[in-house]
This record gives structure tokens, C-alpha cells and sequence, in this order.
């Protein structure tokens, strides 16, 4: 009777001991499994992250830029002389204090440069802009804004905020998640004299979708010239957006989303736009370092320019995910280790239990290699049933662990979140991104690398548990039995 | 001889001091049957042992058809020229009765076990499901599965009634005088001895 044929019947007919060691077997297969498909899972989630959040370049005006574009253009006026020069205006003004000098800017000095952008659109790689104007104030005509009757209005300009896009839905507020649309549709570049007004606006005023509104200048509401934008949408937000600055003018309700040329229009200044962000939509997401070195390479002014990612959210996502990658691949670590001490511990018992049995087969004139090689097979035997039976139970112990890290992790962010809550303070609108499923899949490359991991981890485990038998001299173990 | 102890010394280890086996010369003919007498601590196990190729003596040497079996291979020794059977039979709990015959050698086990009297019934039976007497007969009727010329016995009869040691002593003799097999029993029991051919005494060493 060969080895092969004493380890099939050991197997089979001792059902506890090889139930048990088929349990431990099947416990460590689907931890591994689980391991595997997790750190797939976050490949996976990662990616889908990236995908739905978006990617993008943020171009904004270089602050220390137009510092030093200031004091040039004032120094072209000249010191003590009243004039413009290249968008900046010098005028002397007499007050109750003496004279004092007046010095601003108008929207050509402060404006992205139209070209720049179309340059930087035109970059292979980026699959749409936008272009937000500064927040515009301006009067509102026809309708009330909303204001807060406890708040002293005298040192506010008494009116509503315009932020002119090109294409509202890359709007940095619409891509936060922040602001989405309730009713009617948002602003494309084909439209003109348009706008999108807040819920709360609406509401008041018994605004709908359709109507006009119109709008002049702050400064002579009385005789400048009123522009009407028809309303074609009503957003909500999921929390205010950030005033600019205080007063009624710039709080969230009264900011009204128009079309890009339309702020420069009510506020009297036609064909004087102010043009603030530029926002470059990168098509396909891992392309995104290559996507950006080809946008910093393309040849404009770039002291006038801050190039910014818009990938925050998707470093913060990422970064979430690498944890329960780090989490799997511990897991991987853990499960090969404890294992091998648990196999280890198992086939020590085992085979010290089964000396007498080694001792009637060592004096019948086994050899060594044989008695080892049925303890070998027995282990096989087992772990191939261990494996065989993991095949179906793996994916939906996986897709219950990768659940249950990936809920743990958002868990976690969002206690982190909660505990900062009163300490960091955020320039933006934080997006709020929802893992709403995980996919753990196992391939077929896992059961593979999973079969050779409990090969090895077996023939280590029984190997170094079966250097006892190979070093005991056989009246040692018989000595027991003559 | 077929199996011959030559000058045969042995001590253990952890005794030093103490010679279990001194000097011991002796030859085992076939078709013989050998009872080894002697009180405990006499070196008959021992003996029993160092026959079996379990074992090296300390000093001399265990011939095998005239051949010191220390010059092969020991295991090859006990497949080949060496049968045992243990007092406390030995046998594999998970194993039926034909297939403990048949881990002794490669001789069809169904009619050693109808020689040994082992009805047909229990060849598939788990051995722990038959007596105490019927599970020292399949020990013997495993030994007898190999071609080994030399039975070595120890204390066969030793958990077995009266009766039943009868039969297995009866086994045994007709293992030695009608298979011409060299029979070595290690036993207390004198009435085995009386009926061996050849007593020997540890004492007369």
C-alpha cells in the first residue's frame, strides 16, 4: 500500500482531525482570497473615483505678478501725475483730510488674457474649458434680493452678485458638487443674456424658469442702463457658498450664475470683461501628469499665471484608498504568517499524535521518506478541498471584507472630518464623494496566486513540522511500541 | 543460522555504566520456534531489538544469513527479513483488516487471513472493531504478508486470555514448523516457553 493510498483513507476516514485542518485551510484560502481581492477593490474604487470626481487645471492670476504689473503701469503715469496706463487709473482727490490719491484698476488690467486661454484649450489632452468672470456686482432691477432685516445696510451697495461662465457645469462650485441644479438647465457657451438664480430667490420673488430679471449699475441705479437676463435655471446648494466679503450683496442666495459675457454688460462696462479662473477639463484622468506638462509647456506668459491642480479631491480619495490598500496588503502578510504558525502548530500535534502509527510503519520497514511523503499527502489532500470549497464561498466573503474596509476607512475620513471640524478651515467648497458599492472580484490570476500560496505555505508548514520524524532515530519511536 | 546475535554488548545512553546485553553469542535456525525468557530488565526486548535491526549493539555485531546487517541498509534489513509483532498488536486504527494484512508485504492478504482463521466478514471491518485475539491474529497475519524468513514476537499473548494465547501460540508453531519460518518470541509466560522448541533463558547469557 503506497503513501498516496494510506494518506486518501487517513483523509477520509478520520473526518474530525481532517474537518478541522480542512477549516484552518479554508480560513486561511479565504483570507487570502480576501486580501487579493480587496487591494483589487481599491484599484478599482480608485479608479472609478478618479473617473467621477474629474480632473482639471485651474489657471488664476499670479498675485505677485500683478503687484509688480502695478507699481510699472504706475510708474508709466509717472509719481504725482493723474492718468491710465495699460488698465490702471491715478487720480488726485480732494477731501476734508487734503488731497489724496485715488489708484484702481479696471477689468482689462485684471483679466486673463482671452488668447492665453484659447492657447491652453487647444493643448491635446484637455477635453473642455471654462472660464468664470470675477464676482460682479450689480443692482437688481424687477426683483428684491434676499437680505437680512437684523443686518445695518448703509455701508452695503444694496445689490446681487453675477458670476459669468462660459460653461456653468464646469463651474468650480457645480464640479465641488456643491451647487446642482433644481430646476431648468444650466449655462452653455452658446447662450447669451441668460442666468440661473438661487432656490431661495426664486422663492421669494415667485421667480420661475422663463422669466426676466434685469440688472444695472450699482453705482447709478437711477440712470444706467438695465440689462435683462432671462432665467433658465434654479440651483440649490448643499451648504452656502463662501461671501467674498461682507454685506448682503455676496451672500450665497444672491449669487447668480450668468452667461460669460453678461456681468460686464450689467455693470456698465461692455466689452470690458473680467475674466478670473480658467478651468481645463482633463479628458482621461491617468493621463493627467502628461496632460499638465503639455499645458505648462505651451508658450504664454506664465508670470501672469498660477497653473493649479484640481485634483484635491481625488488626492484625498486616492490617499483613503492607498490606507486600505496598505490594509490588504497587511492582511496578505498577516494570514501568510499566522498561517504558517497555525499549519506549523497543527502538524507538530499531528504528527507527535501519530507517533505509534509512524513506529508500526517505520518497523515494518518503511522508510522515512515514505512515512513523510502519506503526511505530505494527507496535507495536499486537504488543502485541495480547502481550495476546491474557497472557489465559490471567495467572492462573497471578499465583496463582505472589501465592504466592510472600505465603510471602516469612509467611517474614519469622516471622523477625522468631524474632530477638524472646528480647527481647519477650507477656501472651498468641500466635495462630499460617497462610495456607494465596492467591487472585490476575484480573477482568475488570485486563485492562482492563492493555490501557490497555500502550496507553499503547506509544504513549508509540513515540512518543518516533519523535520521532527526525520531526525528521530526509529527506536526512538519504537521504543514505545517493542 | 539464519539470524545469529555474534558477541553481542549493548547499553543504553543515559546508563553508561550499566551493560544490559554482555557478550552474547547465540544462533536462530529456520523452522524453529524461540522463546526468550527472563525477568524485566533481563535484555530480552533489547535483544529483541537489536535482531530486528531496530537497534546497534554497542559492541559486536547481528548476522543475517551470515551477514552483519549493520553493512545494509537497517530498514531494508526489516522490509525484507524481519517480521514483528507487538504485544499491544499494532495496528493502523484506520485501516480495515485486509488492508493493515496488506501494509506487511506484497502477498494477497485474504488467504493468510483465512489461515488465520479471520472469517470473510471482517476483512472490511475497521480492525478496533474485532477482539483482542482476532487483532493479534491479523498482526500475525501481516507479518506473514511479507517473505521475511525471521518472526520476531514480543509478548504476544501478553493482553490476550488463555484460550486465545493458546491459539496464538499454536499460530506461531505452525508459522515455524510448517512455513520453515525462524520464530522469536519474548514472553514471562512459561507455558509458552514449554511449548516453544527452544527455550532460552537471559540469565544463561
Amino acid at each position: 500500500m503506497n503513501c498516496l493510498q494510506r494518506a486518501w483513507r487517513s483523509v477520509m476516514r478520520k473526518p474530525i482531525k481532517s474537518i478541522l485542518l480542512l477549516l484552518v485551510m479554508i480560513t486561511v484560502c479565504l483570507f487570502l482570497l480576501c486580501g487579493m481581492a480587496c487591494r483589487n477593490a481599491d484599484v478599482q474604487t480608485q479608479d472609478t473615483a478618479r473617473q467621477a470626481i474629474g480632473a482639471g487645471l485651474r489657471l488664476d492670476a499670479n498675485e505677485k505678478n500683478r503687484s509688480k504689473r502695478l507699481t510699472e503701469c504706475s510708474e508709466k503715469i509717472g509719481e504725482g501725475q493723474e492718468g491710465s496706463y495699460g488698465g490702471v487709473h491715478q487720480k488726485k482727490l480732494k477731501t476734508a483730510y487734503g488731497a489724496q490719491w485715488m489708484v484702481w484698476c479696471d477689468n482689462s488690467f485684471d483679466c486673463l488674457q482671452i488668447s492665453d486661454i484659447e492657447k491652453l484649450a487647444d493643448v491635446p489632452g484637455i477635453s473642455d474649458y471654462n472660464i468664470s468672470t470675477c464676482m460682479t456686482a450689480v443692482n437688481p432691477v424687477g426683483f428684491d434680493r434676499i437680505e437680512d432685516p437684523d443686518l445695518d445696510q448703509t455701508s452695503d451697495m444694496g445689490g446681487v452678485v453675477l458670476i459669468g461662465n462660459r460653461k456653468m457645469e464646469l463651474d468650480s462650485n457645480v464640479l465641488s458638487g456643491n451647487v446642482t441644479l433644481k430646476e431648468g438647465r444650466m449655462v452653455t457657451e452658446k447662450d447669451r443674456d441668460v442666468c440661473v438664480i438661487s432656490e431661495q430667490l426664486a422663492d421669494q420673488d415667485h421667480l420661475a424658469v422663463g422669466d426676466q430679471i434685469g440688472f444695472n449699475d450699482y453705482h447709478d441705479p437711477e440712470g444706467s442702463q438695465v440689462r435683462k437676463a432671462a432665467v433658465i435655471g434654479i440651483y440649490q446648494t448643499k451648504q452656502m457658498m463662501s461671501p467674498l466679503m461682507a454685506g448682503d450683496t455676496f451672500r450665497s442666495e444672491n449669487i447668480i450664475f450668468t452667461d460669460l459675457r453678461f456681468p460686464e454688460k450689467a455693470e456698465g462696462s461692455e466689452n470690458d470683461p473680467c475674466y478670473e479662473h480658467a478651468y481645463f477639463q482633463v479628458g482621461d484622468v491617468d493621463g493627467y501628469d502628461a496632460v499638465k506638462a503639455a499645458v505648462s509647456a505651451v508658450d504664454i506668459d506664465w508670470e501672469r499665471y498660477d497653473l493649479i491642480d484640481r485634483n484635491g479631491n481625488m488626492s484625498t480619495m486616492s490617499s483613503n484608498f492607498s490606507d486600505l490598500e496598505k490594509i490588504s496588503a497587511l492582511l496578505i502578510l498577516i494570514t501568510f504568517a499566522a498561517g504558517f504558525i497555525i499549519l506549523f502548530l497543527i502538524f507538530v500535534f499531528w504528527t507527535k499524535n501519530r507517533n505509534y502509527e509512524i513506529g508500526i510503519l517505520l518497523s515494518l520497514g518503511y522508510k522515512k521518506r515514505n512515512v513523510l511523503g502519506q503526511l505530505f499527502a494527507e496535507a495536499f489532500i486537504t488543502a485541495f478541498l480547502a481550495f476546491a470549497i474557497s472557489f465559490p464561498l471567495a467572492p462573497a466573503a471578499s465583496k463582505a471584507a472589501a465592504d466592510h474596509l472600505v465603510s471602516a476607512q469612509v467611517e474614519q475620513e469622516e471622523l477625522e472630518k468631524n474632530m477638524d471640524a472646528d480647527k481647519v478651515a477650507y477656501s472651498t467648497v468641500q466635495s462630499e464623494q460617497t462610495v456607494v458599492g465596492v467591487e472585490a472580484g476575484i480573477t482568475k490570476e488570485m486563485f492562482l496566486i492563492c493555490g501557490a500560496g497555500m502550496v507553499m505555505l503547506t509544504a513549508v508548514s509540513i515540512g518543518t513540522a516533519g523535520i521532527g520524524i526525520l531526525k528521530k532515530n526509529p527506536k526512538d519511536i519504537l521504543s514505545e511500541l517493542v | 543460522m539464519i539470524l545469529e546475535a555474534k558477541n553481542v554488548s549493548y547499553f543504553y545512553k543515559s546508563q553508561k555504566d550499566k551493560w544490559i546485553l554482555e557478550n552474547v553469542n547465540y544462533g536462530f535456525e529456520p523452522g524453529k520456534m524461540y522463546a526468550l525468557l527472563g525477568p524485566s530488565g533481563s535484555g530480552k526486548t533489547t535483544l529483541l531489538s537489536l535482531l530486528a535491526g531496530l537497534d546497534i549493539p554497542t559492541k559486536g555485531e547481528i548476522l543475517y544469513d551470515g551477514k552483519p546487517i549493520a553493512a545494509r541498509d537497517l530498514t531494508e534489513h526489516r522490509k525484507h527479513h524481519i517480521s514483528l509483532v507487538f504485544q499491544s498488536y499494532n495496528l493502523i486504527d484506520y485501516l480495515t483488516v485486509a488492508e493493515n494484512v496488506k501494509l506487511g508485504g506484497r502477498k494477497a492478504p485474504e488467504p493468510i487471513l483465512d489461515k488465520m482463521g479471520i472469517g470473510k466478514e471482517y476483512w472490511k471491518r475497521n480492525v478496533l472493531q474485532l477482539s483482542g485475539g482476532q487483532q493479534q491474529r491479523v498482526a500475525i497475519a501481516r507479518a506473514l504478508a511479507s517473505d521475511a524468513n525471521v518472526l520476531l514476537a514480543d509478548e504476544p499473548t501478553g493482553n490476550l486470555d488463555e484460550a486465545t494465547a493458546w491459539d496464538v501460540i499454536d499460530l506461531l508453531k505452525k508459522i515455524a514448523h510448517e512455513e520453515g519460518k525462524c520464530v522469536i518470541v519474548v514472553t514471562h509466560s512459561k507455558e509458552l516457553a514449554d511449548s516453544a522448541d527452544i527455550a532460552i533463558r537471559m540469565d544463561q547469557f
